[in-house]
């Protein structure tokens, strides 16, 4: 087991290893230049642009500069943010919280819920809840988020005034407030976007989890259980259940790197603090190293997530490490 | 473990959201804006992440560090209400209380001795002499080294006198020792190597010398900052500023329509409506440094070295200007916050007001002008050719301008009954600028943000211009701009001269030059709002103790 899996995290290690240098490559031949967004509505001088490009290694050749960032990245360095002017693993830092709450919280309905939603469809199959949840899941699945956020937005908050519209604090809380009174606070401002991200995630993972139970449903194994007389709560949950968590680990693979990518709109809609807002600008504006500092995250989630993945399967299901 | 029906758990179920709900709309109370009644919330597009002058370089050169820096720093002397850059009759006393001229490039400036930091160190004539060393280091403030490049030194003599000494006698002298750059503190920054500041404490929580001090910044979030008690130009009457950021405009719309924010810079168009409908709110039309304009390419850009092969000839220029009625173009954008600038000339130049009106469309003389110059529709399909070609022309428009988009349409339609085809291409913003940069165009939809003073028209017009991207090139153009920077009498006349000269070339069709709309609570009282710096006369407002009514819509 032990071999496999330090081999496993080699072929992880080397995956992003190619990921990176194929992104910094990418990146550089892709038309459109830092500094010309600098010069959009306000001409700039060429000693300033050159005092600028040699500010950030934007005049070295771009092996120099690939090299000088691989160097950069063995000691933690990421370089620093053309838009911002700061380390871009402070920027990263700073945002990562946001990110980790607002994505984690709907991963965490989505597997809380969703499954749960799914396992109950299962189960009544064919019945007027699962019918209705059928079309609920499908109706959410179709909705646009940024569609979503818009509407929740507008309607929630600012016409019938329930929660925050947008932000995820309140600026003017006291700084005598007390933890709870904070934390009560980031709540009510996560409502909104953390809704809008789950109405869509938490319908296909319900899809999903249905799908994988009906077929574990059907087999042998579970008719054995039943006329065991082992209680239908028992059957569903501790014999049929497991085996039909395969897909949905795969899917868990999938979505986490979501949790950054996934929320470039719902942040902006709600100007929520996260990670995807700060990636989307840091495209627009050519922010090289913040752009690099954002992907080389999302590559290391999409890694970090099928290596996951398989070590999951492979402590769940023997054959995977003997294949 | 006794069973719980089906009826008691949904009972369970709807209890809690009936709690949620009432915790929700319970605290949505709370987060009005009006429990702060000393404060403001001013919602904005962009985080100020260095605003220290001298390290307002490069992107950091944006309005999100500008509007914090003029909160924190106070410059020698602040720009008068009429925006007039040149002489001194215009400008308004800050750091300094007064000022006196020895010869034709001598300044002398008095500072206030009642001028402190925020640390409580007074502001003296070394702080000044301190901040232009740094300022005038290409290698630190590459822009602001080169607005600064006819200071040729800054001297103390004493603690409270700063002498400013200028290359040559010019109108904008004044304008030039005060506007590009604030003062910061000598005694704080001396210690830190200059390639250091940027990421040292200071930078991260900057002392100044202003109506408002620095007291926190969460990322992504707000700025927080608050009033200077013992100001000595007066203290200021709201306490504590919070400038929130918000990138996307519906969210910024959301936090000022849902109590979040009391005030809101640039709404945009379509929104005016929406936020005049609410009735807590007051909208206040502010004349805006933005001008957009159509810029004919003069240099074909298949091969630069050649003429554009069809936009070269003045007249085809000409004919597209007097084919668009463009104050229906601007009625359409803007409603009538904007108005058609004769020259590139936004509402922020004081020029603008000694300009003549911009001409009226023509089509009839459009069309003799393309007949002129042997543009006609042979094959009657609507279209004009000249040798089997048709008269068809690529206008450059970026994907992220709304108003710009809009606007292309119109004028694909109205150029479209004069028979010429404009096909439109959309750009991702990147590829546009630097499509435009390199000159890769026929016409280029641009857009520009200008500072008070006219003399920056020579970036853009002046043969060797570093923003003239059309490779457009007027040899008399460039003497009229000459003299009206640095030569002797009045400069107005000599820049409304350069801006005929521009209009008749039909170098660019300039379309369009907007006021902002602001929208500010109506508890607030005393509201002006500068328009070279939205929130600079912040520290007069006052606020009423009593909270607005409810909306009505």
């Amino acid at each position: 087991m032990s071999r496999w899996l330090l081999r496993r995290a080699l072929q992880a290690v080397a995956t992003l290893a190619v990921a990176i240098a194929l992104l910094f490559l990418l990146m550089r031949a892709a038309p459109g230049d830092p500094l010309f967004r600098l010069s959009a509505d306000r001409p700039i001088s060429q000693k300033e642009a050159e005092v600028l490009r040699a500010r950030y290694g934007l005049d070295q050749p771009v092996g120099k500069q690939l090299l000088a960032f691989a160097g950069g990245l063995a000691r933690g360095d990421l370089g620093v943010s053309i838009e911002y002017g700061r380390p871009v693993t402070a920027l990263l830092v700073e945002r990562l919280p946001a990110t980790i709450l607002l994505g984690g919280s709907v991963l965490l309905l989505n597997f809380t819920v969703g499954l749960w939603l799914g396992v109950r469809q299962a189960v009544r199959r064919g019945r007027r809840e699962d019918r209705w949840l059928t079309t609920l899941s499908l109706t959410g699945y179709a909705m646009p988020s940024f569609w979503l956020g818009l509407v929740l937005a507008w309607l929630v908050g600012v016409e019938w005034r329930l929660l925050p519209a947008a932000g995820m604090q309140d600026p003017l809380l006291s700084s005598d407030a007390g933890v709870l009174e904070r934390a009560g606070d980031v709540l009510r401002h996560l409502v909104l976007p953390v809704l809008t991200l789950s109405v869509v995630s938490i319908a296909a993972t319900m899809r999903y989890q249905r799908a994988a139970m009906l077929e574990v449903l059907h087999l042998p194994y579970i008719v054995t259980a039943r006329a065991k007389g082992l209680p239908e709560r028992v059957v569903t949950w501790r014999h049929a259940w497991r085996n039909a968590l395969f897909p949905v680990i795969t899917l868990f693979g999938l979505w986490l790197p979501i949790l950054v990518t996934g929320s470039v709109f719902v942040e902006a809609v709600f100007a929520w603090p996260g990670l995807g807002s700060l990636a989307a600008g840091a495209v627009g504006s050519r922010d090289y190293p913040l752009l690099m500092g954002a992907s080389l995250l999302v590559a290391a989630l999409v890694v970090v997530g099928g290596f996951l993945t398989d070590v999951t399967y492979a402590l769940l299901d023997p054959r995977v490490r003997l294949g | 473990m006794g069973t719980v029906s089906a009826a008691t758990r949904w009972r369970a179920r709807l209890a809690l959201v009936a709690v949620l709900t009432a915790w929700g709309s319970g605290r949505a109370g709370a987060q009005s804006t009006h429990a702060n009644a000393t404060g403001i919330v001013i919602v904005v597009g962009q985080q100020a992440t260095t605003p220290v002058p001298t390290l307002m370089e490069g992107a950091a050169n944006s309005i999100g560090n500008q509007d914090v820096a003029d909160q924190l720093f106070l410059r020698l002397a602040e720009l008068g209400p009429n925006l007039v850059t040149v002489g001194e009759r215009d400008f308004v006393p800050a750091l300094a209380r007064s000022w006196t001229r020895r010869d034709s490039t001598t300044l002398v400036f008095e500072l206030d001795p009642r001028a402190r930091w925020h640390d409580g160190a007074p502001v003296t004539a070394r702080d000044v002499v301190f901040t232009f060393k740094r300022a005038k280091n290409p290698d630190l403030a590459p822009r602001v080294s080169e607005l600064l490049r006819q200071i040729t030194s800054v001297t103390a003599e004493g603690d409270s006198r700063v002498v400013f000494r200028f290359a040559r006698p010019y109108a904008e002298q004044f304008y030039d020792a005060t506007y590009h750059v604030a003062p910061i503190p000598a005694h704080l920054l001396d210690s830190i190597p200059p390639d250091w500041v940027s990421r040292s404490s200071f930078a991260a929580s900057p002392v100044g010398s202003g109506p408002y001090r620095w007291v926190r910044s969460v990322p992504g979030q707000f700025v927080e900052l608050a009033a200077v008690p013992d100001f000595f130009l007066g203290k200021p009457k709201i306490e504590r500023v919070i400038l929130r950021t918000a990138v996307e405009p519906s969210a910024r719309l959301n936090l000022l329509l849902s109590g979040q924010a009391d005030a809101m810079d640039i709404i945009p168009p379509p929104s005016v409506n929406q936020v005049a409908a609410d009735t807590t709110v007051r909208l206040i039309a502010v004349p805006s440094s933005t001008m957009g304009y159509l810029l004919f390419n003069q240099r074909d850009p298949k091969n630069r070295v050649r003429p554009h092969p069809i936009l070269a000839d003045s007249r085809v220029r000409r004919a597209i200007r007097l084919g668009l009625d463009r104050r229906q173009l601007v009625q359409a954008v803007f409603g009538s916050q904007g108005m058609v600038p004769y020259g590139p000339v936004s509402q922020l130049l004081w020029i603008r007001h000694r300009s003549p009106r911009a001409e009226a469309p023509n089509v009839s003389e459009a069309r003799r002008l393309l007949a002129a110059t042997g543009w006609g529709d042979s094959d009657a399909d609507g279209t004009l050719d000249r040798d089997g070609r048709p008269l068809r022309l690529v206008l450059s428009v970026p994907n992220t301008s709304g108003i710009r988009r809009q606007m292309a349409l119109l004028i694909q339609e109205q150029l479209r009954r004069i028979g010429i085809q404009i096909e439109i291409q959309q750009l991702e913003f990147p590829i546009y600028l630097e499509r435009r940069a390199a000159g890769d165009f026929d016409v280029d939809f641009s857009s520009v943000s200008q500072d008070p003073s006219p003399s920056g028209l020579t970036q853009g017009w002046a043969c060797t211009g570093g923003n003239n991207v059309a490779g457009y090139c007027d040899r008399g153009l460039d003497s009229l701009m000459e003299q009206a920077i640095g030569g002797r009498g009045d400069p107005g006349e000599k820049w409304i001269e350069a801006l005929r000269r521009i209009e008749e070339d039909a170098a660019a069709t300039f379309l369009y030059a907007p006021a902002f709309m602001y929208a500010v609570n109506r508890r607030f009282r005393g509201v002006t709002i500068t328009p070279q710096s939205a929130w600079l006369s912040l520290r007069k407002w006052s606020v009423s103790p009593v909270p607005a009514a409810g909306r009505s819509r």
